[in-house]
């Protein structure tokens, strides 16, 4: 279905509101399910100081799904846990 | 080495960063010593204490290519086998059965090869050869291959960076339905009309639910018993 045949649904004339209209709802289905996915690697890296451990979210996230690390005993992916608050016991030093 | 890290690993969000932890009574450290000394809390957590390439995987759903060149109904070209081979000093994708007919694909076509141990990819079409032999790819393949390999490839939807009314959106038809219903709803907002605003989204919410359940068709059959009322 074109954008045309979509603004003639609607009634709409204005082009270039009805695309900023259309990325509006994508995002809304992108954020309610998972019509279209992304994957985003990173390296990671041995922790020498305190904030070794912090690695950005993607910046055109809209929902984010699963985080896995990769196990390199086997060489897959695993999902791993989310924490629901930050850990009580913490040691930045990584070689205790 | 890293190992059982579905156990041992835990994540953290914070804003629009992510926390990597792990447990530091884990398989890779002993929590009691030798001597008898307790080393850590229990599920005391550490900081990632090595370096793992491409070690982290995020998924996620994002806004990325919200218009495509063509419907995505009509994205439809499929082609699999062991004739394909791979050149990459012309960039290549060469079929010994001549199957990159006109009926096949098209200059500007995006395609996905999957099944080759070189060439795995997401690519465009830049030209196709007039006797069908092979197309010429706009990005680089980085090694030859052999026939041999079964090999699929097939049409994705090729995105419009700068849509247009002839431009589509980048999803299904009952999705596309759907977006009839949200700018209508949005009509309605710009109007004040609010009770029709409501009506529309509830439309929008309903076909994107139809939308997910179609995928999860389950059918049940129960045997009657043999005194059952027919």
């Amino acid at each position: 279905m074109t954008i045309l045949e979509i603004m003639e649904r609607t009634g709409t004339k204005e082009t270039s509101l009805a695309i900023a209209y259309i990325k509006d709802a994508i995002h809304l289905i992108q954020s309610n399910s998972k019509e279209k996915v992304k994957i985003n690697k990173q390296d990671l890296i041995k922790s020498s100081d305190s904030n070794d451990n912090v690695y950005q979210l993607p910046a055109d996230m809209i929902a984010l799904e699963y985080v896995s690390i990769k196990d390199t005993s086997d060489g897959k992916y695993k999902r791993i846990k989310r924490l629901v608050a930050p850990p009580s016991y913490l040691l930045e030093d990584t070689s205790p | 080495m890293s190992k059982y890290v579905d156990r041992e690993w835990f994540y953290y969000l914070r804003g629009r960063e992510l926390l990597l932890y792990k447990l530091l009574g884990g398989s890779s450290n002993e929590r009691i010593t030798q001597s008898g000394v307790l080393k850590t809390q229990q599920n005391e957590l550490m900081y990632p204490d090595e370096d793992i390439s491409d070690g982290l995987r995020i998924e996620y759903t994002s806004l990325s290519e919200p218009f495509v060149k063509e419907a995505l109904e009509d994205t439809n070209i499929v082609m699999s086998g062991i004739t394909f081979s791979a050149i990459a000093a012309s960039n290549r994708i060469a079929d010994s059965g001549s199957g990159f007919t006109t009926s096949k694909f098209l200059a500007n076509d995006a395609i996905r090869v999957q099944g080759s141990s070189t060439f795995d990819g997401d690519y465009t079409i830049s030209s196709r050869d007039s006797s069908s032999a092979y197309i010429v790819l706009n990005e680089n393949i980085s090694a030859n291959e052999l026939v041999g390999e079964r090999i699929t490839i097939t049409q994705i939807p090729s995105e419009d960076s700068t849509p247009s009314e002839t431009s589509h959106p980048n999803l299904n038809r009952m999705l596309s339905l759907a977006l009839v219903d949200y700018l209508k709803a949005m009509e309605a907002d710009k109007i004040g009309d609010i009770q029709r605003k409501e009506y529309y989204i509830k439309e929008f919410y309903g076909k994107l639910g139809d939308n997910e359940s179609n995928k999860r068709k389950i059918s049940m059959t129960f045997p009657s018993g043999p005194f059952a009322v027919r």
